[in-house]
């Protein structure tokens, strides 16, 4: 792992609360990326993985412990100007009525990148070139491509916003083999430019990740690759 | 003054027996087919007949006394049971909601009522009860259903889309950004049944206010100038109270880092 750590995070604890019972989903959890990390995070369903990628996002609500990015606390980064750097992508696709263009030019329509200029048609069509989405036309309704698709657009989408760490929940888990092949090409390409990732899966290992860990029972250990 | 009591013939006891009949035989009905809600509909006539007496003797009290403080005060009553009523009917609303409820029916009710005595109408004095009363009963009562509409859909809209409130959140949304579609149905639902009357107004039915003024014996097309205010005031009315009980309680479902509270994530048991 290459120093000083990109994304820090210590001692999370999140207890969240299912129906009476307080479960401590993350009970002590550590963990540094460096840039060029491609970190696994696997464990059984359940077991608090997504939890652990939106405590990483700050989009966690009453979770203790510390984060920093770049060394900078998580105290003096603004909440949107922190989730603009660590990118959550959420596993579900949110896919609106509308052009695959306007869905992929989404973030720049929001407050947090004003006076940003939205990528051009031709940066759009090479990004959905690059993940075989070849035969998808910019203006096509998005709302009516299938669910693999629409997951390569959300990943598109936040990858195309420019993010330091990308934190990713089960992203090949509509794909198929060829367009979970390409995406993995550009994933590897964002780790080796500098980003770092957090990946979690369920899949047997594709051969990308640098670095693999295990959550159970609210502890995070690193495991061989 | 108007002729309001001119024409009317008067309903007296006989009469009102004559129509509780009517409700008696649907009650029949309902027993025999066992349609289970001969109980509802008793207890709905006795408010009937409680309330609206009630209210009977109460505006004949208020007219006579001529006060403007009692007409405010009639007029605050009604704004804070509405905003408990409100409050009552929607239920996925967060708690802690009645003071947004009020002031948004309070400003709305007051601000509307009072535009449409003073400058509009010109009643003389301004607080004249036969005027503002059954004016301000009409724009609050009509904005309470579509605020109540507007406000149960709103929460309801963020929880079923919870996932897009986060994807949205994730990539640098603030709060307002993230519930804006929500907001923008239920501003919408908020407001329908309001349209769909004005749209039906005079085609299907002959509204409210005017079926009382054509009964009391004034001209239909001087009862259709006061028909097209009061269409009018309560769709302003309800718009505006809508959007003021939106933007005033929707920041209730997010944490101060502007993430949305999940259902697990509440204080309360909602």
């Amino acid at each position: 792992m290459s120093d000083p750590a990109l994304l820090l995070a210590s001692d999370l604890v999140a207890i969240l609360r299912a129906e009476d019972r307080e479960v401590r989903v993350l009970d002590g959890v550590s963990l540094a990326l460096g840039r060029g990390a491609f970190a696994d995070i696997t464990g059984p369903s359940g077991s608090g993985k997504t939890t652990l990628l939106r405590a990483l996002a700050r989009l966690l609500p009453q979770v203790t412990g510390s984060l920093a990015l770049n060394s900078v606390p998580a105290e003096k980064i603004a909440p949107s100007a922190w989730r603009a750097s660590v990118a959550l992508l959420p596993q579900k696709p949110a896919i609106y009525a509308g052009t695959v263009a306007a869905n992929l030019r989404l973030p720049w329509t929001l407050k947090a990148r004003h006076g940003a200029h939205a990528p051009a048609d031709a940066v759009l069509r090479a990004a959905l070139d690059g993940v075989a989405l070849t035969d998808v036309d910019l203006q096509r309704d998005a709302a009516r491509l299938s669910v693999g698709q629409q997951a390569r657009i959300a990943l598109l989408r936040v990858l195309l916003t420019g993010p330091q760490v990308l934190l990713l929940d089960e992203p090949d888990a509509a794909l198929d083999d060829a367009s979970s092949y390409a995406v993995g090409v550009l994933l590897r390409e964002f780790a080796q430019t500098g980003g770092a990732i957090a990946r979690v899966r369920h899949h047997v290992s594709d051969g990308l990740a640098s670095e693999r860990y295990s959550l159970c029972a609210g502890a995070l250990t690193e495991v061989e690759l | 003054m108007t002729d309001l009591a001119g024409g009317v013939i008067p309903i007296g006891p006989g009469q009102l027996a004559l129509a509780t009949l009517f409700v008696v035989f649907v009650g029949v009905l309902s027993i025999r087919l066992s349609l289970g809600i001969t109980k509802d509909l008793a207890i709905a006539t006795v408010r009937t007949y409680v309330q609206l007496l009630a209210l009977g003797f109460v505006l004949r009290w208020v007219f006579g006394i001529d006060s403007p403080w009692l007409v405010l005060g009639l007029v605050l009553l009604m704004v804070l049971a509405a905003a408990r009523i409100l409050v009552k009917r929607s239920p996925d609303a967060p708690p802690g909601i009645f003071g947004s409820a009020f002031v948004s029916m309070a400003l709305t009710g007051f601000l509307v009522t009072f535009s449409v005595t003073g400058v509009i109408i010109q009643v003389d004095p301004w607080y004249l009860p036969q005027y503002v009363i059954p004016l301000a009963g009409m724009v609050i009562g009509n904005s309470m259903n579509g605020i109540a509409l507007a406000l149960e859909r709103m929460f309801a809209d963020l929880d079923r889309r919870e996932d897009e409130v986060l994807a949205l959140t994730a990539l640098g949304a603030t709060p307002w950004e993230a519930a804006h579609p929500a907001i923008k149905d239920a501003l919408r639902a908020g407001l329908i049944p309001t349209i769909n009357s004005m749209a039906a107004a005079g085609i299907v039915f002959i509204p409210g206010m005017m079926s009382g003024q054509i009964l009391a014996g004034a001209d239909p097309v001087t009862a259709t100038g006061y028909q097209i205010v009061v269409m009018l005031m309560v769709a302003a009315a309800t718009a505006l109270g809508s959007v003021m009980a939106l933007v005033l309680t929707y920041r209730r479902r997010f944490s101060a880092d502007g993430v949305f509270l999940e259902k697990g994530f509440r204080d309360d048991a909602r």
